[in-house]
């Protein structure tokens, strides 16, 4: 029982996460999109606009990381 | 750091001119600026006058012509004499060529045209004449002995209604003296033959020309023929045009591919030119000479000395200025093996020229992450097959294709020590293969931690050294803030460091009370420039820092996902028959390959990107553009 509320714990933290950052990731990506077909040099900058979000699922990897290694 | 760049003036008499301009253009060493607005010369820039500016719109003119000549005549592997024309010679070439080049896109265009047009007529036609067979035999003279007209009509609707109110519209005007049919070409519109007697002809025209009703009189070619007849004709002529189209496309392909190869010769020397004339515009004068002010690299002024020396008859002088005040121009200039990561630079934005130049960090750093995160000798082994076929096949014509298979390479390279260290290749086929790991299976139940840790630590060293080169940066700059503020990141992160080691009994508990100073003092350090606003931005930033080195998990993240699925391609192979099993294994593994090939790259340069570079990088730097590059290309 506790072993399976804790794998439900830890896939919530990268499920909800990687949702989030996919929202925020829409956004910035349509945007990006948009200002590359404009001006191409702006391509670097673009991807680490897009990537920026990426955090929140990383920090819920490392929340459910925790859950698993050390609970 | 980039190449350091001098800023030189050139003079010589104004009869030199236009040699100094040629030789700078081959060599290819010098970037120009306005003279004129050099403050210590004092120069007055160099007079625009008509002659020069016709002598660049018929250079621009020329130019466009070749261009357009050469789109129409490519053709692959053609052969002929290479050396430019002369501009006379172009001129008289051009002036012979012009009227039968013209001649033949225009016959081009109407074959083209005539393709598109006929079958908007034919479809129709074909559908109405089974419903009028006696009329569909007749031609123009038959017609006209009956004193009988005809009018087709393509009338754009979906309501079949619009037929009834026209039936009505032409009982209201001739009576019963018509015959009108109709069926339908596709779902929006529909086709009708209307037969009608001579003098009620212009009538009908005029009502259907008042109800904005067009009809399709067709093409004079085939006007004297009967339905049947022309349509059999547009039939035979569709037939044709394919032909006739080749052969004078052909023809006209023959006729300028033989003096392509000279013609684009041609156009690269008038291309020069242009770019020559153009540049007097830059320059700056005196009575009697000639003012060229521009950028070069370092490194390149003695041999620029000496070529200038040899050029017109050693008139020319060159001279160092004072650049202090100026921004140079960027010129990457790295070690041969870290220059393909320079692309990688200037994808992200170039740095200033006397701001520090990445390419070497990143050149260590960037292939060790992507091989973290590959991990496994059978797909590094795949992806250095694949990034050398790509450079040797797509490489040659894309300076940017050879330097990313480059950059694949390195990467690739360390997915191979990687992979031993974790014992896979392909999976668990390498292990079940007898290859031992030289660290930890990543598949393994222990393995987690370790990878995550290992994450830790090389997120830790990364954003540390970006957080000291920041601080290298800012003591050069002598900009005191911006010393403070990093060194209280670093204090602070070093505090937390200690603190963590505490937590997980790495450090003893002594440390505790260093450790705690520690990040109070990088708080306060981090506050303090700051005001008022520090007491916020302070503490965020410092938490985005941390979030920088906990972003680094990413590389433990991918590996282990990488790394999971080989072993689901594995499994899932094990089941089934052995066939099928083959399949889906590979399948698999052609995925997995196709992430590892794209995925720990993208997120390797991101935390260079983000993380790294937000640390201490100045981006903004306008890159080198020598004069006469444009030739290069």
């Amino acid at each position: 029982m506790q072993t399976g509320l804790m794998a439900l714990g830890a896939g919530i933290a990268v499920g909800l996460g990687a949702i989030g950052s996919g929202l925020a990731q829409a956004r910035i990506g349509a945007a990006a999109m948009a200002a590359i077909a404009e001006k191409p040099e702006l391509t670097g900058r673009a991807i680490l606009m897009v990537a920026i979000p990426e955090t929140l699922v990383i920090l819920g990897f490392a929340v459910a990381a925790m859950i698993i290694v050390l609970l | 750091m980039p190449a350091p760049m001098v800023k030189v003036q050139i003079a010589g008499p104004k009869k030199r001119l236009e040699e100094a301009l040629d030789r700078l253009y081959r060599l290819r060493l010098l970037q120009l600026t306005p003279a004129g607005s050099e403050p210590v010369l004092e120069l007055a820039p160099y007079p625009g006058d008509a002659e020069r500016a016709a002598r660049v719109e018929e250079l621009r003119l020329r130019i466009a012509q070749l261009d357009g000549l050469l789109a129409l005549g490519e053709t692959s592997g053609e052969a002929g004499p290479t050396e430019a024309s002369s501009e006379a010679e172009l001129a008289r070439e051009l002036g012979e060529l012009m009227p039968r080049v013209e001649e033949l896109t225009a016959r081009i265009d109407d074959l083209r045209t005539e393709a598109a047009v006929l079958p908007r007529y034919l479809a129709p036609l074909r559908l109405l004449l089974p419903l009028v067979p006696e009329l569909a035999a007749l031609d123009e003279s038959a017609l006209d002995a009956l004193q009988l007209d005809t009018i087709v009509l393509v009338i754009g609707t979906e309501d079949d209604s619009v037929l009834v109110a026209l039936r009505a519209a032409l009982r209201d005007l001739v009576g019963e003296r018509f015959e009108l049919v109709s069926a339908r070409v596709d779902s929006d519109a529909v086709g009708c033959v209307i037969v009608l007697r001579h003098e009620d002809a212009d009538a009908v025209r005029e009502l259907l020309g008042r109800e904005r009703v067009r009809s399709l009189p067709l093409p004079a070619a085939y006007e004297s023929l009967s339905f049947r007849g022309a349509v059999a004709a547009m039939e035979r002529r569709l037939d044709e045009l394919p032909a006739e189209l080749d052969r004078t496309s052909d023809e006209l392909r023959n006729l300028l591919a033989p003096q392509a190869p000279s013609r684009r010769a041609t156009r690269s020397a008038l291309a020069a030119k242009l770019d020559q004339v153009e540049a007097i515009e830059q320059l700056g004068e005196t009575r009697r000479a000639f003012v060229i002010v521009g950028w070069t690299p370092r490194r390149e002024l003695a041999r620029l000395r000496d070529e200038l020396d040899r050029t017109a008859s050693g008139e020319l002088v060159l001279e160092q200025l004072d650049e202090r005040d100026a921004e140079p121009p960027v010129l990457l200039a790295n070690w041969r093996l870290a220059r393909p990561f320079e692309f990688l630079i200037r994808l992200f934005d170039l740095p200033r020229s006397r701001a520090l130049d990445p390419t070497l960090l990143m050149a260590l750093f960037l292939p060790l992450m992507v091989g973290v995160m590959v991990g496994d000798v059978g797909y590094g082994v795949v992806l250095l097959g694949l990034s050398v076929f790509v450079r040797r096949r797509f490489g040659g014509g894309s300076p940017a294709v050879r330097d990313l298979a480059r950059v694949f390479f390195a990467g690739a390279l360390w997915a191979v020590v990687f992979g031993f260290l974790f014992g896979e290749a392909f999976g668990d086929i390498g292990h079940r293969l007898g290859l031992r790991a030289l660290w930890i299976y990543r598949d393994g139940p222990d393995a987690v931690e370790p990878l995550l840790v290992f994450s830790l630590v090389l997120g830790a060293v990364h954003v540390v050294l970006g957080l000291a080169l920041g601080l290298w940066e800012a003591a050069r700059k002598r900009s005191s803030a911006e010393l403070l503020e990093r060194s209280g990141s670093l204090l602070a992160l070093v505090g937390v460091f200690a603190l963590a080691g505490v937590a997980v009994d790495r450090l003893a508990g002594i440390a505790l009370l260093p450790a705690a100073a520690a990040i109070a003092l990088g708080l306060t350090l981090l506050i303090g420039p700051r005001g008022a606003l520090g007491l916020i931005m302070g503490p965020l930033e410092f938490v985005g820092t941390l979030g920088n080195v906990l972003s680094y998990l990413r590389v433990g993240a991918v590996g282990l996902a990488s790394a999971y699925l080989a072993l689901v391609a594995n499994r899932l192979g094990a089941l089934g028959p052995i066939w099928l099993g083959l399949f889906v294994a590979l399948f698999f593994h052609v995925l997995n390959l196709a992430l590892a090939s794209f995925s720990p790259m993208i997120q390797a340069l991101r935390l260079h990107y983000v993380e790294f570079f937000s640390k201490f990088y100045e981006g903004g730097g306008q890159p080198f553009r020598p004069f006469g590059e444009r030739a290069a290309q």
